[in-house]
């Protein structure tokens, strides 16, 4: 078995910081309740860590991927979200979903 | 949309509760002994209300708000080592008992908020501990040489045999046409090999997995990789289970076609807790 078939990771060196990012950023248990960010809040900074974390050109493609493929965000219902995520997206100079 | 400013007393000396996740407090008797926490001045600690014990460190709740994480929020040098001591922390927790993760940033004001929370909801945490007891994540992201699968295809399909050697023969505008016919044949083959490799190796890898979940694939700028993402699936193992074995012979299955198979964790189960806490 050579390493260019199975190449594994995380044996005593750190994870790559896109695999991390997906699962502490995008899974896990959301907890609505007596706390400081209330859900709503919590998936639009999300979405806003998706298109900071990259720079300017990989957030495009990284922010527009993500938010397409994220079933949860997009169903998310009330309008104030995605008016939310559209100022977000404008102020990162990124194409809102409307252009898409 | 409220913040939830004055909905209840902030705890003493304006310092909160950060959650990392949830294990059984029997369990989890071994200190977890994490290397770090998100605020280090702030050790990881369990706080424990019946069966269940949080994952916990206290953090400042004046850069805790949500007024306050708006702006950190957006500097990459706060963020990264934050987003990396949850990871940590979690793997620590992970090394040493089942845990069930939340996601960044979970807060609460006080250790009062904290132990009602754990209370109030503990049959809905209890079920998402049952359901990843003894469980890891495993992750198989799957990438794509086009070289190599043009290389592979041109060998084994006959159509695209003769457009190359056409092509090759052929001069000016003609082989130009046959060149081209070559890469839209090959474009098209691509694509379909990629959703059946993907479609194939999952479903594989499903037979020795308790669950399993394909996530949109990371471009060639997150991977940091030349090849294609084409597959990116987290799957739900029995620990101690050889899930291994089964991702190489995959590997080496589809070598030749130009398929590199990378497989990481253990990690925490994030995939494969419920997005939210159902009333049970």
């Amino acid at each position: 078995m050579s390493s260019r078939e199975l190449e594994t990771f995380r044996s005593g060196q750190p994870a790559q910081l896109a695999d991390v990012l997906e699962r502490v950023l995008d899974k896990g248990i959301v907890i609505a309740g007596d706390i400081q960010i209330n859900v709503l809040d919590i998936e639009l900074l999300t979405v806003k860590l998706r298109l900071l974390i990259a720079s300017a050109d990989k957030a495009r493609e990284m922010g527009i991927d993500w938010w397409q493929g994220d079933p949860f965000l997009s169903r998310r219902d009330g309008n104030a979200l995605e008016d939310r995520l559209r100022r977000l997206e404008q102020a990162a100079g990124l194409p809102t979903s409307e252009e898409r | 949309m409220g913040s939830a400013t004055g909905r209840a007393p902030v705890g003493q000396n304006g310092l909160g509760w950060y959650v990392y996740g949830v294990v059984d407090a029997g369990e989890a008797q071994r200190e977890l002994a994490p290397p770090t926490s998100v605020e280090p001045a702030h050790r990881v600690t369990l706080v424990r209300e019946g069966t269940l014990a949080a994952v916990a460190s206290k953090v400042p709740l004046e850069v805790f708000t949500e007024e306050g994480l708006r702006e950190t929020l957006s500097d990459p040098a706060w963020l990264e080592p934050r987003i990396r001591a949850h990871e940590q922390v979690l793997e620590a927790a992970l090394a040493v008992t089942s845990v069930v993760p939340f996601r960044f940033c979970t807060l609460f004001r006080s250790d009062d908020a904290l132990r009602a929370f754990l209370g109030e909801r503990r049959n809905e945490l209890r079920e998402a501990l049952r359901s990843v007891e003894g469980k890891i994540e495993i992750g198989v992201k799957g990438f794509l040489s086009g070289d190599r699968f043009a290389e592979s295809f041109a060998e084994r399909d006959e159509a695209a045999r003769g457009l190359r050697e056409r092509a090759a023969s052929a001069q000016g505008g003609r082989a130009y046409l046959e060149r081209r016919r070559l890469e839209q044949l090959l474009a098209r083959e691509v694509e379909r090999f990629k959703a059946d490799a993907a479609h194939d190796i999952h479903n594989r890898l499903l037979a020795s997995a308790n669950h399993g979940v394909l996530n949109p694939t990371q471009s060639r700028e997150v991977s940091g990789r030349e090849d294609e993402m084409f597959m990116n699936a987290a799957y739900l193992v029995d620990r101690g289970q050889a899930f291994e074995p089964e991702v190489e012979a995959l590997a080496s299955e589809y070598q030749e076609r130009g398929v590199t198979l990378e497989r990481t964790g253990p990690w925490p189960p994030y995939n494969f807790v419920p997005r939210a806490l159902v009333e049970a």
